[in-house]
């Protein structure tokens, strides 16, 4: 199992219990004046059967507040994520935090910071990088991109997910769109990993089918279900923190309500995919402070609630590079959703919102990852750390600590030290060439592509498997009509190439 | 016995266990090993450790702490290298000291340690040392290179006072001499007349062989 890191300390918490309490009762109110939009019948019925009251015509569900709390009630407060090697398996809930990544829809020129069309290598060549990161405990759905060259846009998903289970053993999750959640939990059954189920409600307050349809598949598989909310403030959501606290939560509540009322018991985790407007252009106003005010008094009501939180929406950044404006706006971020309580966090990737990703990038993050990480561990106090009797023994000057065992011993515990940032002295850095952290991200990018091995490789019959499930999935989307004679034609030649899948 | 002898000095030094190291060192002169071989199994050892160092595997407490052990053997093994009459082959014979005034040993033993790894004879004299400490011990070591430490910008000027003192003496011809530390750059170096200036430890060391001509 993966241990990944232990808040060791109360979290920050910027609310009052009487502010709690409010939130709370305004969430029921909501859910229960207002109600939420399930374009569903199967839902439908089944919330009609357990109290709700359903308008049928606009197909709205009202929750009676005593059934949102009960509900809330029977969501395990921490489970596990069986992960294709073990070693690598998730506890999650509690005090735990794990990081993973976010994706990006293209790659980025390092040097014009345009979007590209990544290739297939390159995909795969981006899981393998994560897959070699300490800190990168998960991958999400549509990583590290989302899709790559002469791949269709219905397979998209599922190539994603297949470059991940072949170089990577480590837990992840997946998206659904057009039944591919079908074919992914199928895919991830074959190699006995558990996946991160998602359902996505459509800010607000409506859950369209194909949300609904995902979740129930998710929990007939067996898979923990995440709820993630996300809308934008002002525009899809009020413009204010409270405001979209209140409807988010409410949209949460509602999944949960579903899970709950289909398989008792079953695992939960909730998501804040939240921004506020950027009221310039419309778009989400990735990397604003506002992400953050929105995190820690959501982290506040879902560790109160005692369901695991799976923290979002903290790495997306408005720059177009990887420059000091996409550093301070993911630093502030993390920083604020680890130390409020998050249980997960998307630390690696997402340059412009999710519109690019480099792997050198989650190079980078790595590092902000091991220092909030490291952060989150505390101080530890003990007669060894306090070190009364090595003061004592040191003394005033000419006494000093470098050359002691408590020294050797305790420093690289104490301290993070990151892998790709500039620490030199200036003349080093002069002689290195005036190295910078990207510099550095490159170097290790190219050591970990030329070193790095995934811990389990597939069988031979898990490889058959995954091939076979997505040659189920090409012919379902060609008959289908997903597929066109041209992408098809592009798509079967990328197949017959001698370095597939891999290139 | 003599093999697992000289293994044991070099573990303890890789462990930077300077009790060990000595001890061992002890037992070596007791069953009569070759002190040469015994100083070679400890600089096989610190220079294994400088190049951990170089290759950013290990760090300064590693590097301190694997100078401490080396200190704490070889003056055993020296006294009877002195007494068998015997000579061991290096590079050239450092003396080494952060300069008066001027307490920052960190940088001073950084250069100390890579430089006996890199296969000199190094006499680390400590800090706080005054131009006419520096002297005294050129004489008594025939030490090839004069190596002097100075971080603070008040306390530079004690190199070159050092640099003065050897003329005044009539032995800055005797001996070669290189400077470093934080407050000190290659024009101030140039300007008291010393042969050499590197900003970085590993830089020390190519210095110094330049100097003896190696």
């Amino acid at each position: 199992m993966l241990r990944g890191f232990t808040r060791k300390f109360k979290p920050l918490e910027i609310l009052t219990e009487g502010q709690v309490e409010e939130i709370h009762q305004a969430t029921l109110d909501v859910l229960w004046q207002t109600g939420v939009t399930f374009h569903h019948q199967k839902a439908l019925k089944l919330f009609a059967n357990n109290g709700c009251r359903v308008d049928s015509e606009e197909e709205r569900v009202h929750f009676p507040p005593g059934l949102a709390e009960e509900c809330l009630r029977k969501v395990p407060s921490s489970f596990r994520f069986k992960a294709r090697d073990p070693k690598n398996d998730l506890l999650y809930g509690g005090n735990t935090v794990y990081f993973g990544n976010m994706p990006g829809m293209q790659t980025v020129d390092l040097d014009t910071w345009e979007p590209q069309v990544p290739t297939r290598k390159e995909n795969y060549d981006g899981v393998t990088v994560l897959d070699a990161l300490d800190n990168c405990h998960f991958m999400d759905a549509y990583t590290p991109y989302f899709g790559f060259e002469d791949v269709p846009e219905v397979m998209k998903m599922l190539e994603s997910d297949a470059a991940k289970i072949r170089n990577s053993t480590k837990v992840q999750g997946t998206g659904y769109a057009n039944d591919c959640e079908v074919f992914s939990i199928q895919m991830s059954q074959a190699v006995g990993a558990d996946l991160i189920g998602r359902s996505l409600p459509a800010p607000p307050l409506t859950y369209y089918g194909d949300a609904v349809e995902a979740a129930l598949r998710y929990i007939e598989a067996g898979f923990p279900v995440q709820l993630g909310v996300g809308g934008i403030m002002g525009e899809t959501y009020p413009a204010t923190i409270a405001g979209s606290l209140v409807i988010g939560n409410a949209e949460c509540i509602a999944g949960i309500v579903l899970t709950q009322l289909v398989k008792p018991g079953h695992p939960n985790m909730v998501d804040c995919f939240t921004f506020p407007a950027n009221m310039k252009t419309g778009a989400p106003g990735f990397g604003q402070i506002g992400i953050s005010l929105l995190h820690v008094v959501f982290n506040q009501m879902w560790r109160n609630y005692g369901i695991p939180i799976y923290g979002n929406a903290d790495t997306p950044s408005s720059s177009k590079a990887i420059d000091f404006q996409c550093g301070y706006e993911r630093a502030v971020s993390f920083t604020i959703n680890a130390l409020s309580g998050a249980n997960s966090m998307h630390i690696y990737g997402g340059l412009h919102g999710e519109l690019t990703y480099h792997p050198i990038q989650s190079i980078l993050d790595d590092d902000i990852a091991g220092m909030v990480g490291r952060f989150l561990e505390g101080v530890t106090v003990s007669d060894e750390t306090i070190a009364l009797d090595l003061i004592e023994q040191v003394g005033p000057i000419p006494g000093q600590y470098l050359d002691t065992a408590h020294t050797r011993k305790w420093w690289k515990k104490e301290q993070f030290v990151p892998k790709a940032a500039d620490l030199l002295t200036y003349p080093e850095w002069m002689q290195s060439g005036k190295k910078s952290c990207l510099d550095y991200a490159k170097e290790r990018m190219e050591e970990i592509l030329a070193t790095h091995k995934v811990s389990i490789p597939l069988t031979t019959s898990q490889e058959e498997d995954i091939e076979r499930i997505l040659n189920e999935a090409r012919k379902y989307y060609r008959d289908k009509g997903l597929i066109s004679d041209a992408e098809w034609t592009v798509y079967m030649k990328t197949l017959e190439s001698p370095d597939y899948p891999y290139g | 016995m003599a093999v697992e002898i000289l293994e044991n000095l070099k573990r303890a030094l890789m462990e930077y266990d300077s009790e060990a190291a000595a001890r061992w060192a002890r037992k070596a002169v007791e069953v009569k090993v070759d002190p040469i071989k015994a100083l070679d199994a400890l600089t096989e050892a610190i220079r294994q450790v400088g190049d951990g160092f170089a290759r950013g595997e290990l760090w300064l407490p590693d590097l301190v702490g694997a100078a401490d052990a080396m200190q704490a053997a070889t003056p055993v093994l020296e006294e009877e290298l002195k007494r068998a009459g015997a000579k061991r082959q290096s590079l050239g014979t450092v003396v080494i000291g952060t300069v008066f005034g001027d307490i920052h040993s960190i940088g001073k033993d950084m250069v100390s340690t890579l430089l006996i790894a890199g296969g000199f004879e190094v006499r680390n004299l400590g800090v706080n040392i005054k131009a006419e400490e520096f002297i005294e011990a050129i004489e008594k070591y025939k030490a090839d290179i004069l190596a002097m430490s100075a971080l603070l910008t008040t306390t530079a000027i004690e190199q070159k006072k050092a640099i003065d003192a050897l003329k005044e003496k009539g032995i800055r011809e005797k001996v070669k001499v290189m400077v470093g530390g934080g407050a000190i750059t290659a024009d101030f170096a140039k300007s008291i007349g010393a042969d050499g200036y590197d900003p970085t430890a590993p830089g020390a060391v190519k210095l110094a062989r330049r100097l003896v001509g190696k």
